[in-house]
């Protein structure tokens, strides 16, 4: 099917033979260590990962990594990690957590991750639930989490640090570092040379292989449980849908405790043999982005908006000429964007000016984002605003979103690029069937991408896979006749007025969220008059506004204080307004005056407000603007 | 806000291509001493010559008494009562004490004034009267930076800034100077922005407080709250909980609120 669609596309615009599903097996294997281990023989030469170090990339080759992930598994089994047995990665992404990650799978244990802007209570809970033996933490300042938790984690035997800087004084009998642990693993394996082997081998599909907590808006996280049998199968239908091979350089600098990029990034490339590149840390992506300029790019709509705004101010900055040149190439783009969507094909004369239109301007915007040689870009893990997608089309570069969920292994809808519709999620993946509840409109998934349940929750569980195999998503959605899903919100999300009219704050908010001075926004209005909106500005845009316009401020409070960025966020929920029928429209509304950050309750580890927290810690102000 | 005697709307002063602040509004009320903190290359020095009328704001305005100095001549703000204490002293070396206390009070014609004013520095810093003969390049550094104060006061300001008093001192002799400077403050009057490293000194010394970084503030408040902030007590104060391994080095992230 995709083979004939792909033709509608025009040529010269996006060049989408590249894009052709890959069905066969690359690397043979049922389980992750199966796969690792057999890719580590197919490639050993080649290049798998690169890091920064030391304003440096460092390339590791699959030889060098099997031969960490060899002495890390043997570490494990110096201290008597047995099989099925849990351990746990406080980290940012870095390449260390992936040689931990496939040495605790090797060795036939289960492996969980755990975000570094967690607090050491968090750390407490996520160990207890889990039942975490091994910790690996990535230097002192997670260390000192550990530390203050670890009286009350009987089960924690030790804790094995990535770097030592600063740690040179420590003495503890219960934690080492990573050289150490290799060491006492090179001295294992050359006792039991065949360990490893055969816990390898020993491994099943069926076999519990990672925990990955969902960050959870309420309550405390649960642990979604994929067996290994279900990520492998996962990995190859990814294959099917975004296609990579060895020639593909990847960014890897999402968390890894989160499904995308656990899945989508470190999991997919072993499979494929793409190269993970890591962000130096997570301030530097612009930069490291540039650099690496990765031909296929997956991230959440908030680095695609960060980008945008980043053009957006850029763009302000530039010259009268320069603005003229971008207006009309961004407009060409538009157009051609258009035609595609609509599948017209473009006539000569336009694909002409989209040359002299990338020659001026767009192939610029590119290099600035350093999307430059991407073959085409994936969104996911949030909803993005259509605007966003079609503005990355512009520029010439194909968007795919995808649709899915830690409980489906990732995505499980996903636009096929010869056919995108902004808007849309696409159709079921070819790997899992989707459908939507007759009743409710919820929609749900199947197949063996499903994961196993909620680790310790066997009545959460059977709330969430019902009798027949269905994933209740708690996602609302509709599906048109080509087999196109729609989300509409998520099913407690969806307010319905005092007036009785069903409203879907996600869209609100999207439309909103796609203005550079928004980072993120709440809409209220469950059972009110009216809805109003909870709006939390972006702190570097916003005080260039400022600044630009002689509003004075001191600190960020007083900045969100001045009338003039009441003014600028009114004319921005004007605008959204204005593509809303009456009843839908927002009355009112108030900003964050703190600047949030990920160690903030308020904020998910992905950096999105959660809707039920700031409606309970802002409930004075929701209430004052109904009054 | 008939009491705000300088006020900065929006300021931005750049080297070059280099922003040094951008974006600063802040104010200074009759009689107080207000404080400007911040690392090194935050932007405070420029602040002052910016104040000063050393260097000319790209953008802003700048506000003293009620009358617009925005980028007027150096010499012009200081007739309007603002004097500039700069980083590094700069005393004139090869003058005498007593010629730089009078090259202080250059513009000013009362003469009578101008002897009392030279008695009273000499009651707040007596060595200096000790060596009123010497040249002033002959002088300790700590006795350079009194003269350097004691010069800005014969030009008989509203308004002094002071551009780190505390400047490769010892912590005793930095801490007579801080209170003298209270002295000064509270006995004759005169407003003081002081822009310090020294976060403890300036802290106790000042009313009200302005924390830069990068060239733009960050947090404002009285002096009193701003010593109970997590982040200034922890980056600037130099308090903080050791961890549980009691030996913590790394940093928690700043947040300032």
């Amino acid at each position: 099917m995709s083979s004939t669609l792909a033709l509608r596309a025009p040529a010269g615009l996006w060049d989408l033979a590249h894009l052709q599903p890959r069905t066969e097996v690359v690397v043979p294997g049922d389980t992750i260590p199966a796969v690792f281990w057999k890719a580590v023989e197919l490639r050993r030469d080649k290049v798998w990962m690169r890091q920064k170090e030391f304003g440096i990339w460092r390339s590791w080759t699959w030889g060098q990594t099997a031969e960490a992930v060899r002495e890390i598994a043997g570490g494990l089994m110096a201290l008597g990690f047995a099989a099925g047995e849990c351990a746990s990665v406080l980290s940012n992404t870095v390449i260390e957590w992936v040689l931990a990650d496939v040495a605790v799978l090797s060795c036939g244990g289960v492996s969980n991750g755990i975000y570094p802007t967690d607090a050491a209570s968090q750390v407490q809970y996520l160990c207890e639930d889990s039942r975490t033996t091994v910790l690996f933490v990535e230097d002192d300042e997670q260390l000192d989490k550990a530390l203050e938790v670890r009286a009350a984690l009987p089960l924690l035997r030790k804790v094995v640090v990535f770097d030592m800087e600063g740690l040179r004084e420590l003495d503890d009998p219960d934690v080492l570092s990573l050289e150490a642990l290799r060491a006492l693993g090179r001295a294992h394996l050359a006792a039991h040379p065949q360990a490893l082997e055969q816990r390898v081998a020993a491994c099943r599909a069926e076999d519990l292989a990672i925990l990955v907590y969902t960050s959870g808006t309420t309550g405390k996280p649960k642990g979604a449980m994929h067996s290994h049998g279900g990520l492998v199968y996962t990995m190859r239908g990814y294959n099917t849908l975004l296609a990579q091979d060895e020639s593909d350089e990847r960014m890897c600098f999402l968390p890894l405790c989160h499904i995308a990029e656990r899945m989508g990034g470190e999991y997919f490339a072993m499979y494929t043999g793409s190269i993970l590149n890591f962000v130096e840390n997570p301030e530097t992506v612009p930069e490291n982005v540039r650099e690496i300029a990765p031909t296929v790019f997956t991230a959440v709509p908030r680095v695609w908006e960060k980008f945008y705004s980043g053009v957006m101010i850029a763009l302000k900055e530039a010259s009268r000429l320069q603005q003229a040149a971008y207006g009309w190439s961004i407009g060409v783009g538009q157009q051609i964007a258009q035609r595609v969507l609509e599948g017209r094909p473009v006539g000569a004369g336009l694909r002409l000016k989209f040359r002299i239109a990338r020659w001026l301007a767009l192939d610029n915007v590119r290099k600035l984002i350093g999307i430059h040689r991407a073959r085409f870009l994936v969104t996911g893990a949030a909803p993005i605003s259509p605007e966003l997608v079609r503005w990355y089309l512009a520029l010439g570069v194909p968007m795919l979103e995808v649709w899915g969920m830690t409980e489906s292994c990732g995505a499980s809808t996903g636009v096929p690029p010869a056919r995108i519709m902004p808007g849309s999620i696409g159709p079921a993946t070819g790997y899992n069937e989707v459908r939507l509840d007759p009743q409710t409109g919820e929609i749900l998934v199947r197949g063996p991408n499903v994961f196993m349940g909620y680790l310790n929750l066997p009545e959460k569980t059977a709330e969430t896979i019902d009798a027949e195999g269905w994933l209740h998503t708690g996602d609302v959605g509709t599906v048109d006749a080509e087999g196109y899903f729609r989300i509409t919100d998520r099913m407690k999300d969806i307010i319905i007025t005092a007036g009785g009219k069903n409203i879907t704050p996600s869209e609100l908010e999207n439309e909103l969220k796609f203005s550079p001075y928004v980072t993120d926004a709440v809409v209220i209005g469950d059972k009110r008059p009216y809805l109003t909106v909870i709006v939390m500005i972006d702190q570097e845009n916003v005080e260039k506004f400022a600044q630009d316009n002689d509003v004075p401020f001191s600190n960020y409070e007083s900045l969100t204080r001045t009338q003039e960025v009441l003014d600028l966020i009114q004319g921005e929920i004007d605008r959204v307004n204005a593509k809303f029928a009456r009843v839908e429209q927002i009355k009112k509304f108030f900003l964050l005056e703190t600047q949030l950050s990920a160690e903030d309750e308020e904020l998910t580890p992905t950096m999105k407000l959660k809707r039920k927290l700031v409606q309970t810690k802002y409930a004075p102000r929701i209430e004052a603007m109904y009054r | 806000m008939s009491d705000v005697v300088l006020q900065l709307l929006n300021v931005e002063s750049a080297y070059g291509p280099i922003k040094a602040i951008r974006g600063v509004s802040l104010q200074v009320r009759q009689g107080e001493i207000a404080t400007v903190l911040g690392s090194n290359g935050a932007g405070k020095t420029t602040i002052l010559k910016t104040i000063s009328g050393i260097i000319d704001p790209r953008k802003g305005s700048i506000e003293f008494q009620g009358r617009d100095i925005t980028a007027r001549d150096p010499a012009h703000i200081v007739q309007q009562g603002l004097s500039h204490v700069p980083e590094g002293r700069e005393v004139f070396p090869l003058l005498s004490v007593r010629d730089n206390l009078l090259m202080g009070a250059y513009t000013r014609q009362d003469r009578d004034g101008v002897a009392r004013d030279i008695e009273t520095v000499f009651g707040y810093f007596p060595i200096l009267r000790e060596r009123a003969a010497q040249d002033a390049g002959l002088l300790s550094g700590g006795q350079q930076q009194m003269l350097a104060i004691s010069r800005a006061i014969m030009a008989a300001p509203q308004l002094i800034l002071l551009d780190e008093p505390s400047l490769g001192l010892s912590p005793k002799l930095t801490k007579e100077i801080f209170e003298i400077v209270v002295r000064i403050n509270r006995e004759r009057g005169t407003t003081i922005l002081l822009v310090e490293q020294n976060a403890n000194m300036a802290l106790n010394a000042a009313d009200h407080g302005y924390v830069l970084e990068n060239g733009r503030i960050v947090m404002e408040d009285s002096c009193e709250r701003l010593r109970e902030k997590e982040d200034i007590k922890e980056f600037y104060l130099g308090v903080k909980d050791e961890g549980v391994r009691g030996e913590r080095r790394w940093k928690k992230k700043k947040t300032w609120r």
